[in-house]
């Protein structure tokens, strides 16, 4: 549990820097809140961004719109694709 | 005397190359620093593009499908120049060479500033008479060609929240021409690329428009039959034919900061022929 928290709040700084969101702060992100839709008030463009920033900062990659609806449902739910993605990603 | 004159003229020498080397530069555009792909980019006006941009200091990289020979002979020209170039192979309709290509420019310079999808063929025949094959390798190459290279630049020009992409579509697309039902759906396919990318990255600061050369003196010219050239001449406001370093021209343009504003869009570069 200590590891994802650790993660939620590495993915919380990622989000807010990539996305460039200048009047968020992190603890406005709940782990729970959806990250694009009604949550942030984020669009599916706006969700590229973070595919292009998760796999600089991860080399993890989104190929198609159903993962990236999963990992982006919430925080929570991002932290742990993040989580199994970087364990079954081969190191290169 | 002696020996008088040789002196003079040496010095004259060394104040004229004073003169010229430090005469005030107008540059027209500045690509300095900034890495560029030219599809289709070792004949015809890929060729013309990527001396272009390389001449105003873009490293460029000279993508080809067949002609190896050009492509080299494309670099050693620009880097005879003082320039920056080398060429990958790829056929741009194969989504796995296409990946190699930019895994190359990932691991290479990092970074892709300019993308000028130019390749693109032509297999003119009347419907009637037209092969599966010959529709589907100009769909393979003019738009699917697109599609593999725009995603794996936009990947890299999202990261950057940098980028201009130039597609190149045809006359063709919009006035039709007997013999170009597959290339003329493909060219026209490429505006509707165009503007519904330019609408996708626009807030990244990637910007995607196209130019549409009418008849430029190139290769793909000179595949058309001789009268139909000649009819074509008279349709031309300017009666003549463009050069490849014309559309260059407005490339350059769409590449460059001067068009930071303009995304989406096609140039005509046809000489008043539409």
């Amino acid at each position: 549990m200590e590891n994802k928290n650790t993660l939620i709040s590495e993915l919380k700084t990622l989000i807010i820097e990539s996305l460039q969101l200048e009047d968020v702060a992190p603890e406005d992100i709940g782990p729970d809140d959806p990250l694009f839709g009604n949550g942030l008030g984020l669009d599916s463009i706006d969700a590229l961004e973070l595919v292009v920033a998760l796999e600089k900062a991860y080399g993890i990659v989104i190929p198609d719109e159903d993962v990236g609806k999963e990992a982006f449902a919430s925080l929570s739910a991002l932290a742990d694709f993040v989580a199994r993605e970087r364990k079954s990603a081969s190191p290169e | 005397m002696r020996g008088h004159f040789p002196l003079t003229k040496a010095i004259k020498r060394a104040i004229l190359f004073f003169y010229i080397s430090h005469m005030p530069k107008t540059m027209d555009f500045d690509f300095a620093n900034r890495v560029a792909l030219v599809t289709g980019g070792s004949r015809g006006i890929g060729r013309a593009v990527s001396m272009a941009l390389a001449e105003r200091g873009a490293s460029v990289i000279i993508n080809y499908a067949g002609n190896r020979e050009a492509a080299e002979k494309t670099v050693s020209d620009i880097q005879t120049a003082g320039g920056d170039a080398r060429a990958i192979q790829a056929d741009v309709a194969d989504t796995t060479d296409v990946e190699n290509m930019f895994g190359e420019i990932r691991n290479g310079p990092g970074r892709l500033d300019i993308l000028v999808n130019n390749a693109g063929i032509l297999r003119d025949k009347l419907l009637m008479f037209m092969s599966e094959d010959d529709w589907d390798r100009v769909m393979d190459v003019n738009i699917k060609g697109l599609y593999t290279c725009c995603k794996s630049a936009a990947r890299l020009m999202i990261g950057q929240k940098y980028g201009k992409i130039i597609n190149t579509t045809s006359p063709s697309a919009i006035v039709g021409r007997a013999g170009q039902t597959n290339y003329a759906a493909s060219k026209a396919g490429v505006i509707g690329f165009t503007r519904s990318l330019a609408r996708e990255l626009a807030r990244f600061h990637v910007y995607v428009n196209a130019v549409c050369p009418g008849m430029i003196q190139t290769e793909m010219l000179h595949q058309l039959p001789e009268n139909v050239a000649e009819e074509m001449l008279e349709g031309i406001a300017m009666k003549r034919f463009g050069t490849p370093e014309e559309v260059a021209g407005a490339v350059l343009f769409l590449a460059s900061e001067k068009s930071d504003y303009i995304t989406g869009q096609v140039i005509t570069v046809d000489g008043g022929l539409t």
